[in-house]
């Protein structure tokens, strides 16, 4: 019997998060240091991380090199460490850091109890981050609950407010049950292909024709269910309004950007690597759920009064959007899409939190009336957010928008595109109900300034924003590198 | 780098400059915001310069943007283009000295009117379609602004409004490029957003007529073309002085020549075919624009219309496809941007002195305001088209080359020229004759040397253009006769014999 051999690099960015959750909440029961203490344990583990990341990405690319493809399956092929997996680990890990920045004022705001946030963030990074690696269903699902139940915790953190715990439990009933749909869908894959490997799924397709697919098609449309409820997709979008509105402003962002980059990595992986054959099958059900998501979204953030919950549905129109990149069998479009969009949510809500207070409170349009007056940096840089996510011209967004219509235009989904474009003038349309808000309304009251950490995570949100509005080449060309294997 | 992109770049340098400046040096921003405007108009004036009256684009200039999309930062300059530079570059440093009274603010309007410069020349400039929807798109956000925290008390209404109308009609056109492009790639193999080669596309007549469609949606809002207009009389009436200066005098011109310089290039089979309803659409707007305007109690919406009208000839000259109308169609644009930008001048003068634009409340200005009455007739006659001024050349050019084409439209066109007489001369009357009956009117100052400086150089360009529109006529025509080539090269369309050159103003050797 052959010992399997172990690769260590595979893991060890989980690792490196995973021990420091484990360091954080052992330093804080031996010494009780202060909340910024804990945040340098974070942020070596956050360093370490990513210099691990970096590592495998140069693995993989000397790796592909010479055609050494089997030197990426880590641990018998359960876990990859192709460019998808790399490209996927970079955007959580940069979500993590801008979200533990933006959320700081919300840690330390809990005392004693921060040190569990903190260690809970590194968990759910650490989570999301091995689901997206995994090439073994049964893995994947292992990272989604390790990521989810850190968040639904994460969600109620501020028990007090009986607006939290409902939204804890909302996001804990409904996400559990999401799970269980996930499961069963791979439990019916697993049972039409014999196969959990994502791998081995593709070649078992290319070597037999299933005559009677029932039980890979309902499995296929299970799979689209619960990940499309992680990804706030309608018509499984029900708990996001309610979530965002509920959860302590300061790591909302942070929650809502983490599904959904892990979220749609893993619909990516599972249905155009794993299963190619049956596109005649899965592309027209994520086009109707694209473009469910894009009208209901665009149309009920039209009403919202609440920012977070109008940021809540725009996230379900962006999930449209994005899925929208996927119907055409690609992948450079969903990538470049996921990761700016990240970035400006977490922007976003870094400005909600800095406005509306950190913990969970309401977000009423009115407290933005005037903002422009009282926090003018705050203002222009949540209108350069609002903006990039409405996908105007020399932002992020609209490269994004772009590269996802082209592809489904190219995939021939030209239905599709034109809806997308028509609603994202709907979208414009709340986007600039904000603005309007900000920058034409005159207010008295006034505003403290933001915390350093939330300056720094605004600031980068907006600097990418930007930056790859302008120069979008080198993150387009990782995404179009990042290819899963 | 080259000219043109100093041309965009400067502007854009401008608005840095002025933001750098702190707040409480609010004495410093308007200035310092007009000498730097007549910077890139000094660059535009060597354009015209420089400019060489022959067909094709000039000063090119192309970098690759990111080239597996095949986008590049692709800019040049043609007879088509450059009188709008020019004019833009004009209509800058004079919409930011007419702004005085902006107190509120000033050093972001400064910046949003620099940004919305560079914007402006640049959807002119562009000569790749990704890089012209950028600039197309983008102009929005300034001018959004600028209507939005300058403008009067609509004004959030108003700004929202143009901001959704314009971005709506983009929406079509930017699936549009997308179509274009991948059906490019598809034929020669290789993605590319540039003009020149898309205009080599083969396309069926179904799908060339969607995308015709598609972009002319776009453009048919933006300028306003009927029934698409409706955004136009908030927007104007709303905007502060300078907001209406650019946006009569070069946001509604980006619709017109993004009709001529996309619509005519890339889809010249279409065009032909649909120049009939694009040609009955331009004259509902002109006779609508008219009678409506005559009926308007208020100044400025009355100009607003008016633009409506005028607009509408511009759009029939560019679809009647013959040398005159093409010709009459650019030089209409600037003259256009002159005359309007300087009505829309005129009126907010009077309404920072009286604090309203109803004409009944006004009456015998010509006795306490000579001076402000002299300009206001002026460009009265400049915009009814009186020969000798430049609006008679335009218009004279469009009907004369849209009669060789479209006869009928011609005719009503014409009744055009009558109705703006009406609404205008009768406003004029309202306002200026009589004797001066209200308290209020009878203290008004007259214009400041502020104010004549602002107006001068507009009059100057009226009776230039004029009296001897071959100065510009001469850099128009070539590159208008290869837009005509390029429609008759690719379809079976011949441009009706008086239809093709030895049209009076014709620029050709002899003359």
């Amino acid at each position: 019997m052959i010992t399997p051999e172990i690769q260590w690099i595979a893991i060890l960015p989980e690792i490196a998060l995973a021990a420091g959750a484990a360091a954080v909440l052992l330093i804080e029961v031996q010494w009780k240091p202060a909340a910024n203490r804990l945040g340098w344990v974070a942020g070596i583990s956050f360093a370490l991380a990513m210099a691990f990341t970096i590592v495998q990405w140069l693995t993989a690319s000397d790796a592909l090199a010479v055609g050494q493809i089997g030197s990426l399956l880590g641990f018998s092929g359960m876990v990859l460490m192709d460019g998808f997996a790399v490209f996927g680990r970079l955007a959580l890990l940069a979500i993590m850091g801008l979200g533990l920045m933006s959320g700081w004022r919300f840690v330390t705001g809990l005392g004693r109890r921060g040190a569990e946030s903190i260690a809970l963030i590194l968990l759910a990074t650490a989570g999301f981050s091995i689901m997206i690696a995994s090439n073994n269903l049964v893995m994947m699902f292992l990272g989604l609950e390790v990521g989810s139940i850190s968040l639904y915790v994460l969600a109620g953190m501020t028990r007090d407010t009986s607006r939290s715990d409902e939204a804890a439990m909302k996001y804990f009933l409904l996400g559990s049950f999401a799970s269980a749909i996930f499961i069963y869908g791979v439990a019916l894959l697993y049972a039409g292909t014999g196969r959990f490997d994502v791998l081995g799924m593709r070649g078992f397709f290319s070597g037999v024709i299933v005559t009677a697919p029932a039980v890979i098609l309902i499995g296929i449309a299970l799979v689209i269910v619960g990940l499309g409820f992680k990804v706030s997709a309608a018509p499984f979008h029900s708990w996001a309004p309610d979530v965002y509105q509920g959860a302590p402003a300061g790591i909302t962002g942070y929650m809502a950007a983490m599904a959904k980059v892990a979220g749609f990595l893993a619909i990516a992986r599972i249905l155009i690597t794993g299963l190619p054959q049956y596109e005649q099958s899965w592309a027209p059900v994520l086009a109707g759920v694209a473009a469910l998501s894009m009208a209901i979204g665009a149309f009920m953030a039209l009403v919202q009064s609440d920012v977070r919950r109008l940021l809540a549905y725009s996230g379900v129109a962006h999930a449209g959007f994005i899925m929208t990149g996927l119907v055409g069998g690609t992948f450079t479009g969903m990538l470049f899409y996921v990761a700016v969009y990240a970035l400006q949510l977490v922007g976003a809500f870094a400005i909600v939190a800095a406005v509306s207070g950190s913990a969970s409170s309401a977000s009423d349009i009115d407290d933005y009336r005037g903002l422009v007056r009282r926090s003018p940096v705050l203002a222009v840089s949540l209108a350069v957010l609002l903006l990039g996510m409405a996908g105007l011209p020399l932002t992020s967004g609209f490269v994004a928008k772009f590269g996802v219509f082209a592809e489904a235009w190219a995939g021939g989904f030209e239905w599709l595109v034109i809806l997308g474009v028509l609603t994202s003038v709907v979208t414009f349309a709340f986007y600039l109900r904000v603005i309007v808000m900000m920058f034409m309304e005159e207010s008295e009251s006034d505003l403290a300034a933001p915390s350093t950490p939330v300056r720094w995570a605004v600031g980068l949100a907006v600097l990418g924003t930007v930056l790859f509005g302008i120069l979008p080449e080198p993150l387009l060309r990782l995404a179009a590198d990042a290819f899963p294997l | 780098m080259s000219l043109l992109t100093w041309l965009i770049l400067v502007p854009i340098a401008g608005a840095l400059v002025i933001m750098a400046i702190p707040r409480e040096r609010e004495e410093l921003h308007l200035p310092l915001g007009i000498a730097l405007s007549a910077l890139p108009l000094a660059l535009a004036g060597y354009l015209f310069y420089a400019f060489e009256p022959v067909p094709g684009f000039q000063f090119t200039e192309s970098v690759p943007w990111y080239e597996p999309w095949g986008i590049s930062w692709s800019l040049g300059v043609d007879g088509i283009s450059m009188p709008m530079v020019l004019l833009t570059t004009i209509l800058v440093p004079i919409a930011l000295g007419a702004s005085t009274g902006i107190k509120n603010r000033r050093k972001e309007f400064v910046a949003n009117t620099l940004l919305l410069e560079a914007g402006m020349i640049g959807v002119f400039l562009a000569l790749d379609l990704f890089l012209f929807f950028v600039f197309f798109e983008a102009i929005l956000v300034p001018m959004y602004f600028i209507i939005g925290i300058w403008g009067s008390d609509r004004r959030r209404y108003a700004a929202t409004k143009f901001f959704l109308y314009t971005a709506f009609g983009s929406a079509f056109m930017l699936a549009g490029i997308i179509a274009l492009a991948l059906a490019h790639s598809a034929q020669a193999g290789s993605v590319s957003f540039a003009l020149a080669d898309l205009m080599t596309v083969e396309l069926s007549q179904g799908t060339e007529r969607w995308l015709f469609a598609a972009f002319a949606l776009a453009f048919a809002i933006k300028v306003p073309l009927f029934p698409l207009h409706t955004w136009l009389p908030d927007a104007h009436t709303e905007a502060p002085t300078a907001g209406s200066v650019l946006l009569a005098g070069v946001l509604l011109k980006l619709g017109t020549y993004g009709l001529l310089r996309y619509n005519l290039g890339l889809f010249p089979e279409a065009s032909v075919d649909a120049a009939w309803i694009m040609g009955v659409l331009a004259v509902i707007g002109i006779v609508y624009g008219a009678v409506v305007a005559i009926v308007q109690p208020d100044l400025k919406k009355l100009v607003a219309y008016s633009s409506v009208s005028h607009l509408g000839f511009i759009v029939l000259g560019t679809f009647a496809l013959t040398s005159g109308g093409l010709q009459g169609a650019v030089i209409q644009n600037v003259n256009h941007g002159i005359t309007t930008g300087a009505l829309f001048l005129l009126v907010g003068m009077i309404y920072e002195r009286r604090h309203t634009k109803q004409i009944s409340e006004f009456g015998g200005l010509q006795k306490v305001m000579p001076i402000y009455a002299g300009f206001f007739l002026f460009m009265v006659f400049a915009s009814i088209g009186l020969p000798g001024l430049n609006g008679f050349v335009g218009e004279f050019l469009v009907l004369v080359g849209s009669y060789a084409t479209l006869p009928p439209l011609a005719i009503i066109a014409a009744s055009g020229v009558v109705l703006a007489a009406i609404y205008l001369l009768w406003a004029y009357e309202r306002v200026f004759t009589g004797i001066p009956e209200k308290e209020e009117n009878k203290a008004l100052s007259d214009l400041s040397p502020r104010e004549i400086g602002l107006l001068a150089p507009l009059a100057i360009l009226v009776l230039v253009l004029g009296l001897y529109p071959n100065i510009l006529l001469d850099k128009i025509a070539p590159s208008t006769e290869q837009v005509l080539d390029h429609v008759e090269a690719s379809t079976g369309y011949e441009v009706p014999e008086p239809g093709r050159l030895g049209d009076v103003f014709v620029a050709g050797d002899g003359r």
